[in-house]
């Protein structure tokens, strides 16, 4: 198959400032250092590791919102650097992000209609505001919510449909690849089954591509298809999920596998034989 | 049968709101045995942390009071006392680590002065013994050069390190039952299995019993002896770890289980509970379950489910386990069961949107 990535990342590196005294010389702060991976379209590359190992900077500059120190990300074989002005924000609006928190990362003063709607006027989706309602309406409906609530405000939702809120928005600009920076880590467990089971109808839907950026290893078994292990800003291990769970090569990827408090062994045959 | 160490009968822990009573605890009942692990688990909303405050008799007031019920430890009723005189339990016999290990800390003391003070304020030490203490308190949570953390304030440290120095204050006066309130939501994965595993070792070296709040199965399964499944304001199971995760019993237990991702799950859709925990003013009249229940039958809505006893220590709360119910239908096989979440799972019914007005701190 030659048929290029969606994404691709080639030595990409983050490092940030420390604050430093006139006469001192400068320090930096080294968050992501010589990351390198390819993303397939519409499939699932997996981030893991601890906080603080780089992986949410390494989705930040992939959604173009932080400049990368060095390296190079090529979207549809493409670097970003030779896109400028209005290629560059055209593309933001084919990638999009879905954040941890759905209690800080939805606007508290506009109700679901302005949320939704937003982002197709600025970038120019829909000839009016009939047509952009009718499609706020059909994606509140693809995320399983009703058209009442387009009138309510955030604050009026629980967790999860919060959550299926924020995945409404994202889809609004009909986006090719989303950033998940753990989506479902704030939720409970019932409802995080409702999120992931929609995530990946979403993905058969409309070919999404993800890049999954968690430190739970069992939705990562659940639902991506490839795994990078982040520690300290660089990848130590990467491979298909099987691969990663099975034979892990590297001790950092054990100890994380080791970490994951996991259910008695009895009821996992249970599950596994009452689902054929 | 020896006496447990706590026992819980029919607590019931109401609050005032606009909207009407909330009765966020209600009837709840259970018990600990010394040196044991109770792990009390369910979602958001079930009234699990209300359980753990009302126990230490600290739920806010004046909006929340404790309606009746009574909570016997070591045989007398923590609900005679005064305020005083529970001021002598809490922390002392009766000690309680919480989620936000940054926001239980006192910002501007050092840790130093926080741990000493832990101690003499029950004088169980004098100041000079609490300091030398307090050093060998943090080398047994596994802090590393303690002398210098205790001159530290709490934003020095991490996560992972307050949370320690918070179960080292908790431990302080040896308490005979720490109330462990999601111990380590805030945490990352690996700090999570290390504060789990400290927690399991000091539990050995002294013999103190938990009460573990958590959602996470996973946790129960590594650290509980008993599990006491909560849903609205009720115990709904209660059985031993092993025997509850190799045949839950109630509907909701059965579909907390089963809508875990785990890998063997991929490429299929997880099974779900339909809805959200209902609003805790507003619990549903009969089975506070029924509507979410994908077992329901007429009587679900029409009469609440007693509290039965279908094994000498496997407890229940739902008509299919009940004889007295004449119309039950038979309890669906755990395999049964799965089978009918998981389609559940596939057609995804629309929510409607409902107001929303408990908003977990």
């Amino acid at each position: 198959m030659t048929e290029t990535p969606l994404l691709e990342v080639r030595n990409l590196s983050k490092r940030f400032p420390l604050r430093h005294g006139l006469f001192q010389p400068r320090a930096w702060k080294t968050a992501v250092e010589e990351v390198s991976f390819v993303v397939p379209r519409g499939s699932t590359l997996a981030l893991v590791g601890e906080s603080g190992s780089g992986k949410s900077t390494v989705g930040l500059m992939l959604l173009d919102l932080l400049a990368p120190t060095s390296g190079e990300i090529l979207y549809e074989g493409k670097p970003f650097r030779e896109r400028q002005g209005a290629v560059r924000r055209a593309l933001r609006r084919e990638m999009q992000v879905v954040f941890q928190d759905p209690y800080a990362s939805l606007n508290a003063r506009m109700n679901v209609r302005e949320t939704l709607t937003e982002g197709m006027i600025v970038h120019k989706i829909g000839a009016n505001a009939a047509e952009r309602e009718e499609r706020a309406v059909r994606l509140l409906q693809q995320v399983s919510l009703s058209a009442e609530a387009l009138e309510r405000y955030p604050h009026e939702f629980s967790g999860g449909q919060r959550q299926r809120i924020a995945i409404a928005r994202a889809l609004s600009v009909e986006p090719k690849f989303i950033v998940l920076d753990e989506p479902t880590s704030a939720l409970d467990v019932s409802v995080q089954s409702q999120v992931l089971n929609l995530l990946r109808q979403l993905q058969r839907d409309f070919g999404l591509t993800y890049l999954f950026v968690t430190h739970n290893l069992d939705v990562v078994g659940y639902l991506a298809d490839s795994v990078c292990v982040m520690e300290k800003g660089k990848i130590v291990e990467r491979g298909a999920v099987d691969e990663i769970f099975d034979d892990p090569k590297e001790a950092y990827t054990r100890r994380l596998l080791e970490a994951i408090p996991s259910l008695d062994p009895t009821m996992q045959e249970l599950l596994d034989q009452t689902r054929p | 049968m020896n006496t447990p160490l706590l026992q819980v009968e029919n607590l019931r822990t109401y609050f005032h709101t606009p909207y009407g009573i909330a009765r966020a605890v209600d009837g709840v009942s259970f018990s600990v045995q010394a040196g044991q692990t109770l792990a009390i688990v369910g979602e958001s909303g079930c009234g699990k942390s209300m359980t753990a405050l009302s126990l230490l008799q600290l739920v806010p007031e004046p909006a929340g009071y404790i309606e009746g019920g009574r909570i016997l430890f070591e045989g007398k009723d923590l609900l005679d006392r005064t305020w005083n005189q529970m001021r002598q339990v809490r922390g002392r016999d009766l000690a309680m680590i919480f989620q936000e290990p940054m926001t239980s800390l006192n910002p501007v003391f050092t840790l130093g002065t926080q741990l000493v003070e832990a101690m003499t304020v029950h004088g169980t030490a004098t100041r000079m013994e609490a300091e030398k203490r307090a050093v060998t308190l943090l080398e047994r949570v596994k802090l590393p050069q303690p002398q210098q953390v205790l001159r530290q304030y709490p934003h020095e440290l991490s996560g992972g390190m307050r949370q320690r120095v918070m179960i080292a204050m908790a431990l302080a006066n040896r308490p005979k039952l720490l109330l462990a309130d999601e111990p380590t939501t805030a945490l990352d994965v690996t700090v999570q299995a290390q504060i789990l595993d400290l927690l399991r070792e000091l539990q050995q070296e002294t013999g103190m019993a938990v009460l573990l709040i958590t959602h996470d199965l996973g946790i129960v399964a590594r650290m509980a002896d008993q599990v006491a499944v909560m849903y609205a304001g009720q115990v709904v199971e209660n059985a031993p770890t092993k025997q509850l995760f190799r045949n839950p019993q109630h509907p909701y237990t059965r579909g907390l289980f089963a809508s875990l991702p785990t890998r063997s799950q991929r490429g299929r859709d997880l099974a779900t509970l339909e809805g959200t925990v209902p609003q805790s003013t507003n619990w549903p009249a009969a089975c506070r379950f029924e509507p979410r229940c994908p077992a329901r039958w007429q009587t679900c809505a029409e009469i609440a489910p007693k509290f039965l006893t279908t094994k000498p220590d496997h407890l229940l709360r739902c008509h299919l386990y009940d004889p007295d119910i004449p119309d039950r239908p038979q309890a669906p096989s755990l395999q049964e069961a799965m089978k009918t979440l998981e389609s559940a799972g596939r057609t995804v019914a629309p929510i409607a949107a409902v107001p929303n007005s408990e908003v977990q701190p």
